[in-house]
């Protein structure tokens, strides 16, 4: 059976969750409800940096890369001069270069967090356990997956 | 809704901003009825439009971007104040953008589904606007990548995807707080819309670091779209428009003209509303300060490219300035100088800073302005090119002041239908800072 021990303001749930952690609980045996984000959690649990950053990265990276070589491939398949300018005409390509950098980097990061954060959850949609605004700290017995 | 009689801080938040939520009243149904009078009535003239051709515009030679790109260039730009508000804003962790986030991101979406219209519009033949994108034809042409409309069509669709994904990616945790509150039908939307957020430390820690990433991503486009923007004109040799300040100078118009819209959204919406706890006179006087620096930039603007024109030693560029100044568009170049440079001015006094009634009024006319200098960049440098044999002059027809006004309208309609879709206020950062 799980014990779930649930506070009202922050300060009091950080100061158990302190305490836990003193005792050798951990994040494999925990499972934190939050109405917002706290920092502080992560520093206690001694979270490790999560792996959110690679997906901007490498969306990031594969959004400019792909995107110059989208571009090139396309002027050097029809090599058409237009307006006097080189067909590898770097500075606009450069820019919707950056443009898709972005885009890609943003959308690798949206769905990098769908994934990470396991949503869209069904479980979570057909009426799971709702704390509210109060701060929830449910002991697990035994060990629990590790989830990145 | 269920109503909660707690009288926990927490609580009333939720209950205050959710209750926006509840059975429209009559005057709202009222305005969106009007709104989609106007809307429909637009879609009939662009109707008109595409049946009859262009040649029911005023657009004629030498005039052939009239109001329909001065309405996409102040869209967009009205657009620039929503990523600036919530991305930039919340990297310099500046608490008073939680009252005006939620509306400025919606906000930025509307403004770029309205201006993405206008390229459609001025094609003329609007069925084949595919052109635009890159994809393999049988002829095996691609597009031109070297255009400044090509970037454009880059820069805009990205700034629309990435509006889109950073403002529902803010909504998650309020849809989720609505799914909670709400019961019925209701509660099964936002259980969906929320894709079954349930607050735990996995979610919120990914969800912080998304959100601190979106911003990051997003701040640079508040400096680019719009740059790009003013490359439409900028890469031309057209006098008043091929100068190297366009893109700054269209950077801090757009932040200018879209800091008043919220201005002019966001009052209303407080005082209908009855939101005033949350978005207090403070809060506006915080956006009223961006609104005065940003006319400082934009009036340090005119006067350098107007410096430009008179020691540049370019007959052309010094007449295009003077006609701006004293041709046949004067009267709307004098209107821009007020709106945009003078009036402002008086936010210096603090007074009049938190006078919501008079910053609201400013706000308009800031608009107002700003649409003008649009149409004074565009219009008059076409008017007046460098042949005399090819002046010319331009005036809109009714179908193009009828589509103009079918813009503003959508925008209010969509604006309107979304207060009664979506918590208005993003009330995780509000009790996170109570």
């Amino acid at each position: 059976m799980a014990e779930i021990l649930v506070f009202e303001e922050k300060e009091e749930f950080l100061a158990r969750l302190r305490e836990l952690k003193k005792d050798g609980h951990s994040r494999r045996n925990l499972a934190l409800y939050l109405p917002w984000h706290l920092p502080e959690v992560e520093e206690i649990l001694e979270v490790r940096p999560e792996a959110l950053r690679y997906f901007a990265f490498f969306g990031g990276l594969s959004g400019f890369v792909g995107g110059m070589g989208f571009i090139l491939y396309t002027v050097l398949s029809w090599p058409l001069i237009t307006g006097g300018k080189p067909l590898i005409s770097i500075p606009p390509f450069l820019l919707v270069s950056y443009i898709l950098t972005i885009l890609f980097g943003s959308l690798a990061t949206f769905f990098g967090f769908l994934y990470l954060a396991r949503l869209p959850s069904i479980k979570g949609m057909g009426g799971a356990e709702e704390y509210g605004n109060r701060f929830v700290i449910v002991i697990e017995e035994g060990q629990r997956p590790w989830k990145p | 809704m269920k109503e909660s009689k707690a009288l926990d801080p927490r609580e009333e938040v939720e209950r205050d901003v959710l209750a926006v939520l509840c059975r429209p009243g009559v005057k709202w149904l009222a305005a969106v009825a009007l709104c989609t009078a106007l809307v429909l009535l637009g879609l009939g003239l662009w109707g008109y439009q595409i049946h009859s051709g262009l040649g029911v515009s005023g657009l004629m030679h030498p005039v052939n971007w009239g109001i329909y790109i001065t309405n996409f260039v102040f869209w967009v730009g009205i657009a620039h104040s929503g990523t600036l508000i919530s991305a930039v804003l919340f990297l310099f962790r500046a608490r008073f953008r939680t009252s005006f986030n939620r509306a400025a991101e919606a906000m930025t979406i509307f403004a770029l589904t309205v201006a993405g219209l206008f390229p459609l519009i001025h094609l003329g033949r609007v069925w084949i606007f595919y052109y635009l994108f890159p994809y393999p034809t049988e002829r095996h042409l691609w597009v031109n990548f070297r255009s400044p409309l090509i970037w454009d069509v880059f820069a805009v669709s990205t700034y629309m995807i990435v509006s889109l994904i950073f403002f529902y990616v803010g909504l998650l945790p309020d849809l989720a707080i609505a799914r909670r509150r709400f019961s019925g039908i209701g509660k099964k939307i936002f259980a969906v819309l929320s894709l079954g957020w349930d607050g735990s430390l996995d979610q919120w820690r990914h969800y912080n670091r998304l959100y601190l990433f979106l911003a990051a991503f997003a701040t640079p486009l508040v400096a680019s779209v719009h740059s790009i923007v003013s490359w439409d004109f900028a890469v031309s040799i057209v006098p008043g428009w091929h100068t190297t300040i366009f893109a700054p100078y269209f950077v801090a118009g757009a932040i200018f003209s879209g800091t008043a819209m919220v201005i002019t959204l966001v009052y209303p919406m407080q005082r209908i509303l009855k939101l005033e706890k949350y978005i207090t006179v403070d809060h506006f006087e915080a956006i009223a300060k961006i609104l005065l620096f940003t006319s400082l930039i934009i009036s340090y603007s005119y006067l350098v490219e107007t410096g430009f024109a008179f020691y540049g030693d370019n007959v052309f560029e010094a007449e295009q300035f003077r006609y701006r100044s004293f041709g046949h568009y004067a009267h709307l170049y004098w209107v821009m100088i007020f709106c945009n440079s003078l009036l402002p001015l008086t936010l210096f006094v603090r007074r009049l800073r938190r006078s919501l009634p008079f910053l609201f009024a400013v706000s308009l006319l800031v608009n107002v302005g700003m649409w003008m200098e649009r149409f004074v960049i565009i219009v008059n440098s076409l008017a007046r090119d460098y042949d005399p044999y090819a002046w010319g002059t331009y005036t809109p027809s009714f179908v193009e002041i009828g589509i103009t006004v079918m813009s503003f309208a959508l925008f209010f309609l969509l604006y309107l239908l979304f207060l009664k879709a979506v918590p208005v206020l993003s009330m995780t950062e509000i009790k996170e800072h109570l």
